[in-house]
């Protein structure tokens, strides 16, 4: 059994039963293409049937609000597996307070905060949980692209993107599709073992996983039924 | 002189930073080097002096709330801290700061209010909340040249500079100016990682008008509170009779051991104060009966040191299992080869082989008894630890 799977079975077969330790995939997507509920079910599932632990960087919606959706969707989350860094409240000028939890970064725009916040979670795992399998999820990348430029993100992952492979973790990194320029994605998939691709044709839900077996899976129509991606056939 | 405001810092430098003289916090990505420049502000302020704070990576609204979680009331001192908000403009948000960057990427915008601050004021601690973030946005080569330029001018009107600058992954060309040029002084925080960090250190790389010491301290940011030292950990393991408490005293100032007929049968502490670094040093039982201890007492150590006794292989593979126990989280170590003084002591490179250790674990030739080898082993896991910078 792996230590990372997406908890979407015909997907998870598809690449061999599992992810191997030390990935980094990028997951890239239309807007509104329901790309944060999977990752965020991935979150769910990795937490409550693999034991692994979560860290979220999120820079669209604040810590509180991802907390609310999975009791919205009744999704019981093992809190001691559970950490983010919100990188919202603050510039929102919302009441921002730590806990055991969340953290919180000054902006968008400080890599150097949101790298420590990441680290500190990592080492309160790593040595005080004692729990190694660990996923860092970053959603998006396409909003802080927005603020700093290609050459600076790039640097930033290229030193978590390393941390990962190191610990053994696991890294998922969230892209807007069609909000960069091609030669911006093509500069980041280096950093990538691989990732998973979605689409939108004629008003269905496709996705793929390119890179983690020895050739793409097929794409897979899908539909987010409450909280459950439900994969409709292949294409 | 103006004080860091960082523990034992000001005193390695011989006071703290002559007027006229460039710092530059220089930390590795993940370790907490932001509130290093926070500490010289609010010391500066605290001891009566201007300063000018330059914040680039948040609202500086939100700069000041960080200061008071550090418990850092900068309020006080409004008349004498000038903050250039080097931040909004570049988010499009209107600024309520005297001073703006209007053009936070364009490295012309910061030199026309650096350098008037710099012209205006009257001798100051001017501190760069962020210079990777200038140099990001504003292009290294541009910003390099812009800081050239500032620290010369600091020069001539008397002010400090100071910079917290992060080492992402720039062109070795951009950080040996850094690290070798650009700055009177540099001062290194990193952290001490095995896959993970888990403690968080700074050296001094570089200051040009204090003695070359090469320093490392153990350091923990607490809010409120800011950055604290800290005494480390470090433990001493190796099968039954290899000399871990003879070891142990050789290397302390003070030390003390728990013996039965003269084995260790509960712990050897020991405390090492040596070229400026000090740790409490932990001795464990050797017999296998104690092995719950070793556990107990490995919690939170920062290394291990492996005493083997060199003329008794049969004892590698208890010591191998030793090493498990305290390895078990990940902790660097260093192999000491004792008794090389006694007849049929293997050589280190047969010890390497028997353990078949990684080319990365140092083994270091000992003589407990006769203190031979001892504080070598100790500079050489204190380099480990601390990455060797």
């Amino acid at each position: 059994m792996s230590d990372y799977t997406f908890g979407i079975k015909e997907l998870d077969d598809a690449i061999g039963g599992g992810i191997k330790k030390g990935s980094n995939i990028m997951l890239i997507g239309p807007p509104m293409s329901g790309k944060e509920s999977i990752l965020k079910l991935i979150a769910y599932h990795g937490a409550v049937n693999n034991e692994n632990a979560i860290i979220t960087v999120t820079t669209r919606e604040s810590a509180t609000n991802i907390l609310e959706w999975f009791k919205e969707n009744k999704l019981a989350l093992p809190l001691s597996k559970i950490a983010i860094v919100d990188c919202v409240t603050k510039t929102l000028g919302g009441a921002a307070v730590e806990n055991e939890n969340i953290k919180i970064a000054s902006s968008p725009v400080d890599l150097t905060g949101i790298g420590v916040k990441i680290s500190q979670f990592f080492e309160d795992f790593f040595m005080k949980k004692n729990t190694r399998k660990i996923q860092l999820h970053i959603n998006s990348l396409s909003t802080i692209l927005m603020y700093s430029n290609i050459q600076t993100v790039f640097r930033f992952l290229h030193v978590f993107t390393g941390r990962i492979k190191a610990a053994g973790a696991l890294g998922i990194y969230v892209i807007e599709s069609g909000m960069h320029d091609e030669q911006a994605i093509a500069t980041l998939k280096q950093l990538f073992d691989g990732m998973i691709e979605i689409k939108i044709e004629n008003d269905k839900n496709f996705l793929r996983v390119v890179g983690l077996s020895s050739k793409p899976t097929p794409w897979f129509e899908y539909e987010l039924e409450g909280a459950h991606v439900k994969i409709l056939g292949e294409k | 002189m103006v004080e860091t405001g960082i523990p034992k810092l000001d005193e390695i430098l011989g006071g703290g930073i002559p007027k006229g003289k460039s710092l530059v916090y220089y930390s590795q990505p993940g370790v907490e080097g932001e509130v290093f420049g926070m500490q010289t502000v609010y010391n500066t302020l605290k001891s009566g002096g201007n300063c000018v704070f330059v914040v680039s990576s948040t609202i500086p609204d939100i700069m000041k709330g960080l200061f008071k979680e550090y418990g850092w009331e900068i309020d006080e001192y409004k008349d004498r801290l000038f903050l250039v908000d080097a931040y909004n403009p570049l988010i499009g948000a209107p600024s309520n700061e005297k001073y703006i960057v209007s053009n936070p990427d364009c490295i012309e915008s910061f030199n026309k209010i650096i350098t008037d601050l710099i012209k205006e004021l009257p001798p100051s601690t001017i501190v760069f909340g962020s210079l990777s973030t200038i140099m990001d946005l504003c292009g290294e080569k541009e910003t390099i040249e812009a800081v050239r330029n500032w620290n010369k001018m600091a020069m001539l009107y008397n002010h400090v500079l100071v910079y917290n600058f992060t080492v992402w992954p720039y062109t070795n060309e951009t950080l040996d100016i850094i690290k070798d040029d650009l700055f009177n002084a540099v001062i290194s925080i990193g952290s001490i990682a095995e896959r993970v960090i888990f403690g968080q250190y700074f050296g001094i790389l570089k200051a040009d008008w204090a003695k070359e010491t090469r320093t490392s301290m153990l350091f923990r940011v607490l809010r409120p509170g800011g950055i604290k030292l800290f005494i480390p950990k470090i433990l001493v393991t190796g099968p039954f009779d290899a000399g871990k408490s003879t070891f142990v005293h050789a290397l302390s100032t003070q030390a003390i051991s728990v013996d039965r007929l003269g084995t260790t049968i509960a712990m050897d502490h020991g405390h090492v104060d040596y070229k400026g670094f000090s740790a409490d040093i932990f001795g464990t039982p050797g017999q296998e009966r104690f092995d719950p201890i070793i556990k107990l007492l490995s919690g939170e150590s920062m290394g291990v040191f492996l005493v083997v006794d060199s003329t008794n292989p049969a004892d590698f593979v208890r010591a191998k299992h030793m090493l498990e126990i305290t390895k078990s989280y990940g902790l660097p170590y260093v192999v000491v080869a004792n008794k090389q003084d006694m007849p049929g002591a293997l050589t280190l490179d047969e010890i390497r082989e028997q353990f078949n250790l990684p080319g990365d674990v140092p083994v270091v030739p000992a003589v407990a008894k006769d203190k031979l080898g001892v504080f070598e082993a100790f500079e050489v896991l204190i380099n480990k630890i601390t990455g060797g910078t």
